[in-house]
């Protein structure tokens, strides 16, 4: 079941509802979103502290990565057209 | 076989025109795959003009592979043409999932460290060999939170990792080093228990605390801060422990500070490279 818990956390990390319903009561979140037994037990061991670090990281990673491929290729062009 | 350690530096458009004007002190270039995936012909051929001037090591960022869902097809292909495009001496990739359910993380995140992801990380090593042509040197991710669901600590996952595909570490030594801060371990002994024979190419960054709200702090890798002292010791260890050449890339991803700065993070890590190498002879 190693997909489905990727799944959550997947869901976990992005999303605020998601993460302040699975804080509020973590065994009957992750039951409902169709964990086995075994991942229940170990989301209810979930580092707090991590979680919510790891959750604001992401959503950072996220809001500053779209400009960078554009700007990585405009370069190379640039730098395309002096080696010509 | 090289013969020699060499240590270079991850190629970012802000960087670019001092990296071309310094390649006498640049023994290698990193650069990141995922950036030309897609590109036009015009814009590959550049990078393979680069791959002319300097040795060039591609390095992908979302892949997944460690994972029990396997990676797309369309994926793989990408990078394929990318690698194909550009002829790099080697390409490297995470060991973190990046997606679930349809959504994208955006960024790299630790994977529960079991049994059912270590096979789903052999499976998509093996497709990602058989669609690019090589297998990619695998890389120890920094994580803020402990991987829930996993039964192994992440000395003995990254050892049966390499032990399950078949694959090179590259070794961030920075996310060992977080890693080790955030969660209480010794990253030198567990330098100690890592196969370090399987070491090709090492990773050195900086970071800087964050603290959530109940006051707790942990050592983010945001790759926009100075390699700090205990790297440079880790990679002195690794030198004296290895007897392989190794590769050693400085990543740095924003804050960027002048590129002779940036050069004298390669001196010190050439230094510590020299240390360790003079330790080991001893």
């Amino acid at each position: 079941m190693s997909a489905a818990l990727e799944t959550y956390l997947t869901r976990l990390y992005l999303d605020t509802d998601t993460r302040r319903a699975f804080l509020t009561d973590p065994r009957t979140a992750a039951a409902k979103a169709g964990l086995d037994a075994t991942d229940v037990a170990a989301l209810e061991q979930i580092d707090r502290v991590g979680l919510e670090l790891a959750a604001h990281s992401f959503a950072a990673k996220r809001a500053a990565a779209p400009r960078r491929d554009r700007l990585a290729r405009l370069v190379a062009r640039l730098r395309c057209l002096r080696w010509r | 076989m090289r013969g020699h350690d060499r240590v270079g530096l991850g190629w970012r458009p802000e960087l670019a025109a001092g990296i071309l004007g310094h390649l006498d002190r640049i023994d290698v270039v990193e650069v990141i795959a995922d950036d030309w995936v897609g590109a036009g012909r015009r814009a590959l051929r550049a990078v393979r003009t680069l791959a002319r001037q300097v040795p060039v090591v591609l390095h992908g960022v979302s892949l997944g592979l460690a994972s029990a869902a396997p990676v797309e097809t369309r994926r793989l292909d990408g990078l394929a043409r990318v690698v194909d495009a550009v002829g790099p001496e080697a390409w490297s990739e995470h060991l973190a999932f990046v997606r679930g359910g349809g959504l994208e993380i955006g960024h790299l995140a630790a994977p529960p460290r079991r049994t059912a992801t270590l096979a789903g990380l052999a499976a998509n090593v093996a497709r990602a060999r058989a669609v690019v042509g090589a297998a990619p040197a695998l890389e120890n991710v920094a994580t803020l939170i402990e991987p829930p669901g996993s039964d192994r600590d992440e000395t003995t996952w990254l050892a049966d990792a390499v032990a399950a595909t078949g694959s090179a570490l590259l070794l961030d030594l920075h996310n060992l080093h977080a890693n080790a801060r955030n969660f209480g371990f010794d990253a030198s002994a567990a330098l100690g228990r890592l196969p370090l024979d399987r070491v090709d190419m090492v990773h050195l960054a900086g970071g800087h605390w964050i603290t959530a709200r109940d006051g707790q702090r942990r050592l983010l890798d945001d790759h926009r801060h100075d390699v700090p002292d205990p790297v440079y010791a880790l990679l002195m260890e690794l030198a004296a422990r290895a007897p392989q050449p190794l590769t050693v890339l400085l990543e740095r991803d924003g804050d960027y500070p002048a590129l002779e700065h940036l050069l004298g993070e390669l001196d010190r890590a050439r230094a510590a490279l020299a240390r360790g190498r003079a330790e080991r002879a001893a």
